[in-house]
């Protein structure tokens, strides 16, 4: 009978720490904060979470205050053995997340994650050796590369949307020969790397999120900004607007936008990109309700 | 016990009292110089790898706690192949029925060996699972949808290491490798019969409820740590520092093998990360990334060795290294590079 408080305690901790999950989790998804950390497909998975954690909680407080030391005839529990230092230790590890995550305010990725994971100009849906000799291939997603170049080419300004973001960067670098002096817009946040970034010159980044910020991945356009025009913000949002051009950077031509509107934003709702071919369906589909269906060919000649 | 709690803790509480002080008084001053940003990161990586993971150590801990309750010896013992060939292979496709990852695997592996499966079995399902699998075939293919061999190299690797472990844990293994091995076997002999004689449901309720609470905390201590140490890693080490080290022909494998370790991704989503390495790595050792960092990495490591024994797990660590990256050179130089 003596043990009994000690692991009446450690339940009580156990159910606190559950439920200091669950309503952390369902503040995170109430608030919409928790696109900050994980990628769309996985909400339903932390929401459906949220029940068993309640439920866990729930049935250890209830044996914490009614039940006999075992609430069920069960010899197979792990014993709770160590010191105490010890379990406060382990205790101290599981709250670390709850307070770090309740206390501090919640922020995205930005310019210092960006810098440590190394961005990348243009598309991360292409590489080099893709541009280099393969991307004539039959290949499905090229020739939606090509359908996509196509229906953006007869845009005036050419629309960034968040939804496609790398599938419409990534069709305007693979075809960027004839993309050269088109008008486009877009946004992102400001990466400047603080040695190699000319006063003038900056990159427009965002994250691309497959499932959580473990493989966030910083990918961005170069900037060129007007001669006269007052010096970015690193993390900053902007918006801008202008020509693209193609420039030589990292040893490879990449495109880049020669800003003539540039235009501070507010951090969007929705700040990292993901991977989503329904929505790019999407897009071509309403794109080319909206262009008549008629199809200019001058996107895929090259 | 409980009245004396607070004296107990008096002598640690003193000095963190005065800890907490001289912070109270430093934070303002050491906020101003030091760069909150990184504090920031560490916290969104964190908790962003810990978000993903949860709901699925917590799926994990329940089919443990159900497997526990509902599935007896007996019924495992007609169920696992007598044939270790056979066994082994069936391991090796059973990813195909539980595309779980590792972070849910590794508690089920612990019950279902505890309920007698053979040791081999099990590390082939443990190495193959995360890989082997519908979810993870159409993320690879995604990330590498111009180079669909490497698709078909990773599963066809992924089989062979998980296979050829198999055979060698069958061969050189034969003593229990889980810890605290004679408690575990003990109530696994007199367990299951007690449960599947007990009708009441109530009962069987609340030990689904005791058994997955249980589960979650043992496993999520490590799960904290590994998360911790990976955020650590991506907050605070640059890319370029780590791409450095693997410049050589050899090096190459053995930076994106350490790399995958150190980097604990999901095995849903490490091919898109490796895919950003074509321009400047083999695709071979790229096939190692992608084919070690699902069988071995920061996080199931740790997730292991709450499980096994510890002669096991660097064991097994050690035939994963070696098979993985003489298969990764073997694939390399027959197959993908032609």
């Amino acid at each position: 009978m003596n043990e009994e408080p000690v692991f009446q305690s450690h339940e009580l901790f156990r159910s606190l720490i559950l439920l200091g999950f669950a309503i952390y989790i369902a503040r995170l998804s109430a608030t919409g904060y928790l696109q900050y950390y994980v990628a769309p497909e996985m909400y339903p998975w932390l929401r459906l979470s949220v029940i068993p954690l309640v439920m866990l909680s729930v049935n250890l407080a209830y044996r914490t205050m009614f039940g006999t030391k075992h609430g069920v005839d069960c010899h197979c529990e792990h014993p709770v053995t160590g010191s105490k230092l010890k379990h406060a230790a382990i205790y101290a590890l599981f709250i670390l997340p709850i307070l770090l995550g309740s206390l501090l305010p919640d922020q995205a990725l930005g310019v210092t994650a960006a810098a440590k994971k190394g961005m990348i100009l243009g598309s991360p849906v292409l590489t080099r050796e893709q541009l280099d000799g393969k991307f004539k291939a039959p290949d499905k997603y090229n020739v939606e590369f090509a359908e996509l170049a196509k229906l953006l080419y007869v845009q005036d300004p050419i629309e960034v949307k968040p939804e496609i973001y790398s599938e419409i960067v990534g069709s305007i670098q693979l075809f960027k020969e004839e993309f050269k002096g088109k008008r486009i817009r877009l946004s992102g946040f400001v990466y400047r790397d603080a040695g190699v970034s000319p006063d003038d010159e900056f990159v427009l980044g965002r994250f691309l999120v497959q499932c959580c910020t473990a493989d966030a991945y910083p990918f961005g356009v170069p900037v060129l900004l007007q001669a006269n025009h007052p010096a970015v913000r690193n993390d900053a949002w902007l918006e801008v607007e202008g020509n693209l051009v193609t420039v030589i950077r990292e040893d490879r031509e990449v495109m880049a936008v020669e800003a003539e509107l540039v235009t501070e934003i507010p951090r969007p709702d929705t700040p990292y990109i993901y991977l989503n071919s329904k929505a790019v369906e999407q897009w071509i589909q309403e794109a080319r309700e909206s262009s008549g269906g008629i199809k200019p060919g001058a996107g895929d000649d090259s | 016990m409980n009245k004396l709690f607070p004296l107990r803790i008096l002598p640690i509480l003193a000095p963190a009292a005065f800890i907490l002080a001289c912070m109270t008084v430093l934070l303002p001053l050491a906020a101003g110089s030091v760069d909150l940003t990184y504090l920031y990161t560490f916290r969104t990586s964190f908790l962003g790898i810990l978000l993903e993971a949860l709901p699925f150590v917590l799926l994990g801990s329940l089919l443990s706690s159900l497997v526990h309750l509902y599935v007896s010896e007996q019924l495992l013992k007609k169920w696992i192949p007598k044939n270790p060939a056979a066994g082994i292979l069936t391991a090796c496709i059973l990813g195909l029925l539980f595309p779980v990852c590792e972070c849910g695997m590794i508690p089920l592996i612990r019950r279902l060996i505890q309920k007698g499966m053979p040791v081999y079995i099990a590390t082939v399902f443990i190495l193959s699972g995360p890989i082997i699998n519908p979810v993870v075939f159409g993320a690879t293919y995604m990330a590498f949808r111009l180079y669909p061999e490497m698709v078909y190299a990773r599963m066809g690797l992924a089989f062979f290491v998980a296979a050829s472990i198999g055979v060698m844990i069958y061969v050189t293994w034969k003593t229990d490798p889980l810890k605290m091995a004679s408690a575990s076997g003990a109530t696994a002999q007199d367990h299951p019969a007690h449960h599947s004689h007990s009708n009441q449901g109530k009962k069987k309720w609340t030990s689904i409820f005791v058994h997955t609470a249980d589960e979650f905390f043992d496993m999520g201590k490590y799960l904290l740590l590994g998360c911790m140490l990976t955020a650590g890693i991506q907050s605070f080490v640059a890319k370029e520092s780590l791409e450095s080290i693997g410049s050589g022909p050899v090096s190459a494998y053995v930076f994106m093998m350490g790399f995958a370790f150190l980097l604990s991704l999901c095995s849903t989503s490490d091919a898109f990360v490796a895919q950003t390495f074509l321009h400047s790595f083999s695709s071979g050792s790229l096939l190692a990334f992608l084919v070690f960092g699902p069988m071995l990495d920061f996080k199931n490591t740790l997730m292991l060795l709450s499980v096994f024994k510890t002669k096991f797990v660097i064991y097994l660590a050690f035939l994963i290294c070696t098979v993985v990256f003489t298969g990764a050179v073997a694939v390399d130089a027959f197959f993908l590079s032609q």
